[in-house]
């Protein structure tokens, strides 16, 4: 199990800062997006892609690569934006976010971007595929593992509970699930618009080995995503307590800011804050 | 013409031929493994043979998250069961994602023809052709079936195969040319060219007889493949017979009479009849009996010609 020095987790916190300006930067281009499941997620992202996942962005189809799953596709400006960052592609495209024929579509496309694994976007197919991907890698032998992000609101798919009992059942150890549970989705709250607790003992009654911590310390992030298996023959599962729109003063744990249609106001108010979140880091 | 064979056995053998020369193949079963033809392959290749229980949804995902890593799966189930229910994930985690994966859906068609509409299935080659870059296969003997099986092995990219269960004619020698994508005229004929495919194209086959016994001169094609459709083979039909009857186990809307009409359409059009079922779901009884009540036995299917012909 990894743990962080201070100068790796400051460096961990500058790319999650960047991979939150370059989604604001998207946004910019395009006007409007996913903005607060991006938000949600950057620490996560961070974390897997540059500290955690064996992944050769001059070699992204390398067979013993670890593999990242977006199930909650529409989050992907995030997932964008670190590809970026960890030099799968130039970090000028994404300002071709929401132009015609973009390589950077609202949901990921594998056949438009190195890095991406997997069209996402419907919600309740990524846990399915990232377990066709964890099964495969074992029939081969390989010990490389398969990463996923999900959201809290995708989780009412039933879909999800078949991928769930069979990756249990056929023993996925090398799976690690992180639930974005940043608690919104665009009708309010997920727990009232369909309840999922108690969240942990539902994935344990499932088969697998959960954990619960705070997705936006990179920390406990790293701690978690290197251990695992949590339980020997288990797939596992953490459940990441985030908040909607990190970093965005006014629209930090709103519903409102599910997909955002940006004004001229509220881009100068992002950047004040992004400004400010970079003050920090350099302290 | 020799014996009738029983089309699941007959794929559960050619897909054992298939897995012994390609290491990469594997078969999915959604707790329907010997009912699909498995066994075999199960017997043969115990650790390529995964079960998944009764989750079509899920299973479809799990296949295409297998094709990621190189392998070759073979996804066989009950017909409704891994085209309707699933179509979603076939749309996007096969077609969408372009993965080499296989999905068999056998006893299609009124196979279930006691069950009633649930596990009944008009309708699938209709959703199923509407994927971008998915091969849709509805063989129409068991010498046709062992040559999809092993061609949809050889295909890379995901495709569809339409299977019944009753047994089908031997109408096709080993030898007849066979090829995804290319229609193939079994008999010559120049008043009218009648194209069956799958199980009820060996009722057009015996239509076709019926009616060169009255004198007509039948054109009988088989197309096996409706997606991609052999555009030159019809185009050609179309211009030199001039009158067109489709037949198919399938509803009328979307079929095969659907995708020859989409393609005549814009390429030549011609007078046509299509036999199949119309917008309703179907009844329930003995599978003869059915396939009659729809006009797709080959008296019903001859006098159809003929009444179109006047």
């Amino acid at each position: 199990m990894h743990s962080l020095s201070e100068h790796e987790e400051l460096e961990l916190k500058r790319i999650a800062f960047k991979i939150r300006k370059n989604v604001v930067r998207m946004i910019r281009a395009g006007e409007s997006g996913h903005v607060g499941g991006a938000l949600s997620i950057a620490e996560i992202l961070s974390a897997l892609y540059f500290k955690i996942m064996r992944v050769d962005p001059r070699n992204p189809s390398w067979r013993e690569r670890d593999r990242f799953v977006l199930s909650a596709g529409h989050k992907c400006l995030a997932l964008y934006a670190v590809l970026a960052e960890k030099g799968f592609f130039d970090e000028k495209l994404l300002d071709t976010y929401g132009a015609l024929g973009s390589k950077l579509p609202g949901h990921p496309d594998m056949y438009k971007l190195p890095g991406i694994e997997t069209n996402t976007g419907a919600l309740g197919h990524g846990l399915s595929i990232s377990g066709g991907m964890a099964l495969g890698l074992k029939l081969d032998g390989l010990d490389a593992k398969v990463y996923v992000v999900m959201g809290d609101g995708e989780l009412a798919e039933g879909s999800n509970w078949e991928a769930a009992a069979a990756a249990s059942h056929h023993k996925l150890d090398n799976l690690l699930v992180f639930v974005d549970r940043n608690t919104l989705q665009i009708s309010g709250r997920t727990v009232e618009v369909m309840s999922y607790e108690p969240l942990l003992k539902r994935w344990e009654s499932f088969g697998w080995s959960a954990r619960e911590i705070n997705g936006h310390d990179l920390k406990q992030i790293v701690e978690g995503a290197s251990g695992i298996p949590f339980e020997k023959d288990k797939p596992s599962v953490i459940i990441a307590n985030t908040v909607k729109s990190k970093g965005l003063s006014f629209a930090e744990d709103r519903v409102d800011y599910h997909y955002w249609k940006a004004t001229t106001e509220e881009l100068q108010i992002a950047e004040k804050d992004l400004a400010e979140i970079e003050r920090g880091l350099k302290q | 013409m020799s014996d009738a064979k029983d089309p699941r056995k007959t794929f559960g053998e050619a897909l054992v031929e298939a897995g012994e020369k390609n290491p990469d193949i594997i078969a999915i079963s959604a707790d329907s493994s010997s009912g699909s033809g498995l066994t075999p392959f199960k017997n043969r290749f115990p650790s390529r043979h995964l079960e998944f229980g009764i989750m079509e949804q899920g299973i479809i995902g799990y296949a295409s998250g297998l094709a990621t890593t190189g392998k070759i799966p073979f996804v066989v189930a009950i017909a409704p069961f891994v085209t309707a229910r699933p179509f979603e994930m076939f749309r996007n985690d096969l077609g969408y994602m372009r993965q080499n994966v296989k999905v068999v859906g056998r006893c299609a068609g009124l196979t279930y023809s006691t069950l009633g509409a649930t596990h009944q299935s008009l309708e699938d080659i209709a959703i199923i052709r509407t994927i971008p870059g998915v091969v849709v296969v509805n063989p129409g003997d068991p010498v046709e079936i062992k040559k999809v099986t092993h061609a949809l092995a050889a295909h890379r990219g995901p495709a569809y195969m339409k299977i019944g269960s009753p047994k089908m004619p031997v109408l096709n020698r080993e030898d007849y040319g066979f090829e995804l994508g290319k229609g193939v005229v079994m008999q010559e004929g120049t008043d009218v060219t009648l194209i069956g495919t799958g199980t009820v194209l060996s009722k057009a086959f015996f239509a076709s007889e019926l009616l060169e016994k009255d004198g007509i001169s039948v054109r009988l094609i088989n197309i096996h493949t409706l997606k991609p459709l052999d555009r030159d083979l019809l185009v050609k039909a179309a211009k030199e017979t001039g009158r067109i009857v489709t037949v198919e186990e399938h509803y009328l809307i979307g079929g095969l009479g659907g995708a020859v009409a989409e393609l005549l359409a814009r390429e030549h059009p011609c007078p046509m009849r299509m036999i199949g079922v119309d917008d309703q779901y179907a009844s329930n009884g003995p599978y003869e009996e059915l396939l009659g009540l729809y006009g797709l036995q080959p008296e019903q299917i001859a006098g159809t010609v003929k009444k179109f012909l006047g």
